[in-house]
């Protein structure tokens, strides 16, 4: 039904719908190609037709290799545990909710709330002190845990809103025809909560991989520093050169795990926020 | 149920990308583990944490391990770019009493803060013997704290003047006689080009501050060893005043170009290779960096021969210049378990001969004199007796544990330069870091 | 469909509760038991992540504490709170704290209704790539978003002022991060940029929930767009629109990383997360520090209060236990 007219409409709202999503993606990725001469040209692209590598090659493969890969591997690996942790206590505790009649239900979602709105800066400064003393400064679990902070919180949102969709009733149908109360849980809902626990899973890594706060307040060295955190720490040949290509670089191959979730499980993530954050 | 089935349907899918997700969840984890059980040779490790070079610490640390034949090795860990994340990052750990940090490498400044609650570990006397022979005057000063010398030098820093021939030349000035501040002003304005100095709101504008305040005979720093509520500053003196007419005069008549409101050290070296370029302050990185960007094609070969050096201006046509003294000093923690080694690799590294490598390879300028005599460091650095030069006359910044709190109050106060008026800023500057150091307020 | 099976298990869930009552009180205790063995965990690493530190943090401020000068700890009631409010620091801070705030919601409200209309309306063929699209500043890293556009705005590396320079006060000797005004709303930009598709989704979940019989019946009426917005949509949708609204001004309210990148705080462009974190992280002054802290959560708490008692946004009930 949608005439020329329209189509039309549609095609140049979708184009500025693009420029304003990519453009600036777009903007690091010229400037990740540049060589440092290239960099005052006041222009967009690269001067030089298809760019230079270099930029790539200094935090993959030369002097700052070991600064990138070490931050790359804590990155991925802390948010990922940080992820995996929350998602499993937010599904029990979703669970719970959504599901079993108990006091307190509505202190333990108000908490969550309350946690979510929680100036970040303002839980750094005693946790730096107290990890200094307990020796989780500058380790994984010492970032995982105020990860945790971030991540807990709206992880119990989705999931709640997501079981509360379940048809519980398939539970007891299949525990009517016979199958115990494990084997009801894990045939009948369990297909039907996975993807909501996916994507659950999906928008709590995208908020571990975005800290900075915590990332810079509490490490110091190669063990535990994450990717954006590490942009600080970038020069280039010497202290007083600045790092614009090697910080371009680093900061296109972050964005790679973004984009690539974002491409394949876009109808997810979608559903995910919108069903978790209003309930009408 | 109309649901059910599509959901069911998609959940297969699903199900198999959530066990990829445990599976690399329990890899993560994994490789966690692993650096915890890495083998030990029973030889000690020394862990050397670096300020941002070229890779020359690292290529010593290399050197003195095996100059050691076994005896420790040597490992680096890197600091942040910036001079004050540098220190907080060493203060956060030093306080945290790491037993890890063997041996830092510290920006002068910020040495009294980490000696005063006696974070570094003392100098061994044979050590500091050996460590200040030959030792050019201004780099011993940064090294020393309550007349002890408290962390070894290794490399010092300093701004010369660096100018462009053909402008010197086009505004008639005889750049083989100490020139002032307010020729080159002169210069710069009537030529219509500009100047390159550091007025970004860093640690830079620090160094220009205190190198002019110098220069013209004051001091911002009255008491060094005295305490946070017992401090006084000069700001106010004549000197200080001198320093804020220039610092004004170039902001407002915008002599240091659109940019200088923001301009670190690359900045201000960008905008003297281009076309506006005239003279600028700067540290010696200069040379190896345009030299680079020569053969990369970025720079053309005529504005390198174009280059000339000297030493930093002078405030007073008839005193001698201050100027700006930076570089880095080697200390070793209190907590380490391995101090003696540590100050054995020290004294490893900063043999004359390693840091005239260090200073070839990095652009990093020896703190120690006979260094200079190396063949090699005249030939890559023709300015090297006008380096070595300007470290004699060199000042360091103020010697207080306060060190932080002072730079941040002049960085904030005295920015952008424009905005620097010498009836005003430097009394309201000294008011306000007053008032910051007795805690009665917000810095 | 979502609205079908909520109805449905809210229709379920009374019968089920009777006949537990009319079960064995037993079975409802285990219940109990069993719902906070399951919510326990989650709900106990909550407190500790957040109540703990921030009691440990009023502590703290309580304190004349200088992490490198560990032995003249002093404790000092309130001074640190007074030193705090009576500084014009705190308060210019708070200032543009709240400037940026104020702006960057109004303006991600505005787009972000117009980015929900379109994903709401948009043809089937690019539904998909649109949300997609609006997905990606979602997911990036506020970092990597601060250092695209400090980059093209940047004197030295950018292009803006080179594009833009046929508009009169844009040269490409503009230098947008030498004053307050233009470094602030290239910072803003950026927080815009990143945090829009944010609000637009939860705008989207509200779009979905005005009865469509309700605008059809406008349109036979005769009404027009604007009318129909105006009138049925936007007050259809308010409850969405403030939990929204609200979100996004308590985050926008911690800003922290863009500033920290562009200006880090120069020509006045301080945030308060800024200055707790210099104060506590940077001078090591964790007593001040920890004042400014807790003064910030109060602020935050301020705002969740005036928006709950005023504006009536009911964030429990947006979810709560039906």
């Amino acid at each position: 039904m949608t005439s020329g007219k329209q189509k039309i409409t549609w095609a140049v709202i979708a184009v500025l719908v693009l420029l304003y999503a990519l453009f600036p993606v777009a903007s690091i990725l010229s400037t990740s190609f540049k060589s440092p001469s290239d960099l005052t040209s006041g222009k967009f692209l690269p001067s030089s037709g298809a760019g230079t590598l270099d930029n790539y090659k200094q935090i993959l493969v030369g002097d700052a290799q070991g600064l990138f890969l070490s931050a790359l591997r804590n990155s991925i690996g802390i948010a990922l545990i940080a992820t995996f942790i929350a998602v499993v206590l937010a599904t029990l505790c979703a669970y719970a909710i959504a599901r079993l009649d108990f006091p307190g239900k509505k202190v333990v979602l108000t908490t969550a709330l309350a946690v979510s709105i929680f100036p970040v800066i303002s839980i750094v400064t005693p946790l730096f002190n107290l990890w200094r003393n307990i020796g989780l400064y500058d380790t994984w679990p010492g970032l995982i845990i105020p990860y945790l902070s971030l991540t807990l919180p709206i992880s119990i949102w989705t999931l709640a809103a997501f079981f509360r969709q379940i048809p519980w009733e398939l539970e007891q149908a299949a525990q009517v025809d016979g199958a115990t109360t494990w084997q009801a849980f894990r045939k009948a809902i369990v297909p039907l909560a996975a993807p909501g626990v996916f994507t659950t899973a999906i928008i709590a890594f995208f908020i571990a991989w975005n800290d900075f706060v915590y990332g810079i307040s509490l490490t110091s060295t190669e063990t535990a520093r994450t990717v954006p955190a590490a942009l600080a720490f970038f020069t280039g040949a010497s202290q007083f050169e600045a790092p614009t290509g090697a910080i371009s670089a680093a900061a296109i191959i972050v964005t790679i795990p973004v984009v690539l979730l974002v491409l394949l499980f876009q109808r997810q993530i979608v559903s995910g926020l919108t069903q978790g954050a209003v309930k009408g | 149920m109309p649901k059910t089935s599509a959901a069911t349907n998609r959940a297969g899918g699903k199900r198999r990308r959530l066990r990829s997700l445990a599976w690399i969840a329990a890899l993560a984890v994994g490789t966690m583990l692993l650096p915890g059980c890495a083998p030990s040779d029973g030889v000690p490790t020394l862990t050397w944490y670096i300020n941002p070079d070229d890779g020359g610490q690292a290529d010593l640390a290399a050197v003195c391990t095996t100059d050691a034949k076994g005896a420790y090795k040597i490992e680096t860990s890197l600091l942040p770019k910036d001079a004050a994340a540098q220190r907080e990052q060493l203060a956060r750990r030093l306080a945290a009493g790491d037993s890890s940090l063997d041996i830092m490498s510290i920006d002068p400044p910020f040495i009294p803060e980490l000696a005063e609650p006696g974070f570094l570990a003392p100098v061994p006397a044979d050590v500091a013997k050996r460590a200040s022979k030959n030792v050019l005057d201004g780099a011993k000063a940064g090294a020393t704290w309550n007349e002890k010398l408290v962390t070894v030098p290794f490399w010092a820093n300093t701004q010369i003047l660096w100018y462009r021939k053909s402008v010197a030349k086009a505004a008639g000035l005889d750049m083989t006689k100490p020139v002032t501040w307010d020729q080159l002003m002169k210069a710069a304005g009537d030529e219509k080009k500009f100047l390159g100095v550091q007025g970004a709101q860093a640690e830079s504008m620090t160094v220009w501050i205190n190198a002019l305040i110098e220069s013209a005979g004051g001091h911002i720093l009255l008491n060094s060893g005295a305490k946070a509520d017992e401090i006084k500053l000069g700001l106010t003196s004549p000197a200080g005043k001198e320093a804020a007419t220039i610092i004004g005069n170039i902001g407002k008549e915008n002599l240091g170009g659109p940019g200088l409101p923001t301009s670190t050290e690359n900045d201000s070296m960008t905008l003297f290779q281009g076309d506006k370029g005239s003279f600028m302050v700067n540290y010696p990185f200069v040379w190896p960096a345009t030299n680079a960007a020569v053969k990369a094609g970025s720079v053309k070969q005529d504005v390198l021969d174009d280059i000339g050096w000297t030493l930093y201006p002078r405030v007073d046509a008839d005193k001698d210049t201050a100027p700006p003294l930076g570089g880095i000093n080697l200390g070793v923690g209190s907590h380490s378990q391995n101090k003696e080694l540590a100050y054995k690799a020290i004294e490893c590294i900063t043999t004359p001969k390693n840091q005239a490598t260090y200073f070839v390879t990095n652009g990093n300028p020896p703190s120690n004199s006979t260094a200079y005599d190396d063949p090699r460091v005249g030939k890559q650095f023709p300015m090297a007796k006008t380096i070595r030069e300007s470290l004699k006359l060199a000042a360091p910044r103020p010697q207080t544990p306060f060190y932080n709190e002072i730079s941040t109050g002049l960085q904030q106060r005295w920015t952008p330069p424009a905005s620097v008026d010498p009836t005003t800023t430097p009394q309201e500057s000294q008011d306000f870091i007053l008032a910051v150091l007795r805690g009665d307020r917000l810095l | 469909m979502s609205t079908t099976s909520t109805k449905e298990s809210k229709s379920v869930a009374p019968t089920t509760r009777q006949r537990r009552r009319a079960n064995l009180s037993d079975r409802a205790k285990s219940e109990r038991r069993l719902g906070w063995y399951l919510a326990g965990p989650a709900f106990i690493v909550m407190l500790a992540v957040t109540l703990y530190p921030i009691l440990q943090a009023f502590w703290d401020s309580l304190f004349s504490l200088r992490l490198t000068a560990p032995d003249d700890t002093t404790f000092i009631w309130f001074a640190n709170y007074i030193t705090v409010l009576s500084d014009p620091i705190w308060w210019r801070d708070l200032g543009v704290t709240l400037i940026i705030t104020v702006v960057t919601v109004i303006i991600e409200l505005i787009l972000g209704f117009a980015l929900a209309l379109v994903m709401d309306k948009a043809i089937k063929s690019l539904r998909g790539l649109l949300r997609t699209a609006i997905l990606v500043p979602y997911g990036i890293i506020t970092v990597v978003s601060a250092y695209a556009w400090f980059y093209a705005f940047d004197i030295n590396s950018g292009y803006i002022n080179h594009w833009f320079d046929w508009i009169p006060g844009i040269s490409p000797d503009l230098n947008w991060f030498a004053e307050f005004w233009p470094s602030l709303s290239v910072i803003m930009a950026s927080e815009i940029w990143k945090t829009t598709p944010f609000i637009s989704l939860l705008l989207l979940a509200g779009l979905a929930q005005v009865p469509s019989e309700l605008t059809e019946a406008a349109q036979v009426d005769g009404a027009t767009w604007w009318e129909r917005m105006r009138k049925v949509i936007v007050p259809n949708m308010k409850a969405a629109i403030m939990v929204a609204v609200l979100f996004r001004t308590l985050d926008a309210f911690r800003i922290f990383d863009n500033v920290f990148i562009m200006t880090n705080g120069a020509h006045g462009t301080e945030v308060l997360s800024l200055l707790a974190y210099r104060t506590s992280i940077s001078r090591l002054e964790i007593g001040l520090g920890s004042a400014i802290s807790v003064l910030l959560f109060v602020c935050v708490l301020i705002i969740c209060f005036v928006a709950i008692k005023l504006f009536k946004v009911d964030l429990a009930g947006t979810q709560g236990d039906k």
